[in-house]
């Protein structure tokens, strides 16, 4: 059966990984969990972890495009992370976009990134080096 | 899979989407289709069953399995009795949507799939056969 979308929280990142073969109803749930969990943590970045997804369909695609625009208003930076060879060939071939949202081979790349992003935030804020 | 294999999946509720999907899946793998056609496959039927879905309601999804002398393929067709399209070449074309959708549907899922035809008529219905084919 289909299981549902894992949010975790790691240091100040958003780490949220979808289930192989999303419905309808789970890839909506994705836009309502994600950005209800933004606003609870205080958190700086999302990781979208999608190497478990086995198809992006155009409505998906949408939906995670439309999600990270909002958690750009909300003040985070969203990361898209773990794409499958087959499912980045299939959406190209669809022509599906996902904005102008990063995208990061896997997930550790992504924490990596997250983790220089909130540095340079900090450091944007006026926190003193160390 | 020597013998032609063929059913029918009913498209009512959102979520048979889905089903349809999955059920496409476990076929095209079945049938030896690697990990990029299958994914090809599956998002062709992911969205024309969402176009059932969205512009008539309901319908059907018949499946069948398809041999050639040094092919076998597997065909979808995805029947509704819903409104029809209108114009259908303006259907065709890339980011044309009379559903909100992004409008790549139609033209999405021809260049995924090997072959695609289309039988509308406005107020009778909609039927999308597509077909992937695998060399022997």
């Amino acid at each position: 059966m289909n299981e549902g979308i894992a949010v975790l929280k790691v240091r100040d990142v958003l780490l949220v990984t979808m289930p192989a073969d999303p419905d309808d109803a789970t890839v909506s749930a994705l836009q309502s969990r994600t950005l209800d969990a933004m606003e609870q943590h205080d958190v700086k970045a999302l990781i979208l972890d999608l190497s478990k997804v086995e198809i992006l369909d155009s409505y998906f695609a949408r939906t995670v495009a439309e999600t990270a625009r909002m958690v750009t208003l909300m003040g985070g930076e969203t990361l898209i992370a773990g794409m499958r060879p087959s499912v980045a060939i299939t959406a190209t071939e669809l022509n599906v976009t996902l904005g102008a949202t990063r995208t990061v081979l896997t997930v550790d790349r992504a924490l990596d990134l997250a983790g220089n992003l909130s540095r340079n935030k900090s450091v944007r804020k006026g926190r003193p080096w160390l | 899979m020597s013998e032609t294999e063929q059913g029918t999946v009913p498209i009512d509720v959102e979520a048979d989407i889905a089903v349809a999907r999955r059920l496409v899946r476990d076929i095209a793998g079945e049938m030896g289709f690697g990990v990029t056609e299958t994914t090809r496959i599956i998002t062709a039927a992911s969205e024309l069953g969402r176009n059932v879905f969205k512009y008539a309601g309901k319908g059907v999804m018949h499946w069948r399995t398809l041999q050639k002398e040094d092919a076998c393929g597997v065909e979808l067709r995805f029947e509704d009795h819903g409104p029809g399209i209108a114009d259908l070449d303006a259907a065709m074309r890339e980011g044309h949507s009379t559903g909100g959708g992004l409008g790549m549907g139609l033209p999405g899922a021809k260049r995924l799939m090997d072959e695609m035809d289309i039988r509308t008529s406005v107020g009778e219905g909609t039927t999308v056969v597509v077909r992937k084919w695998r060399q022997r």
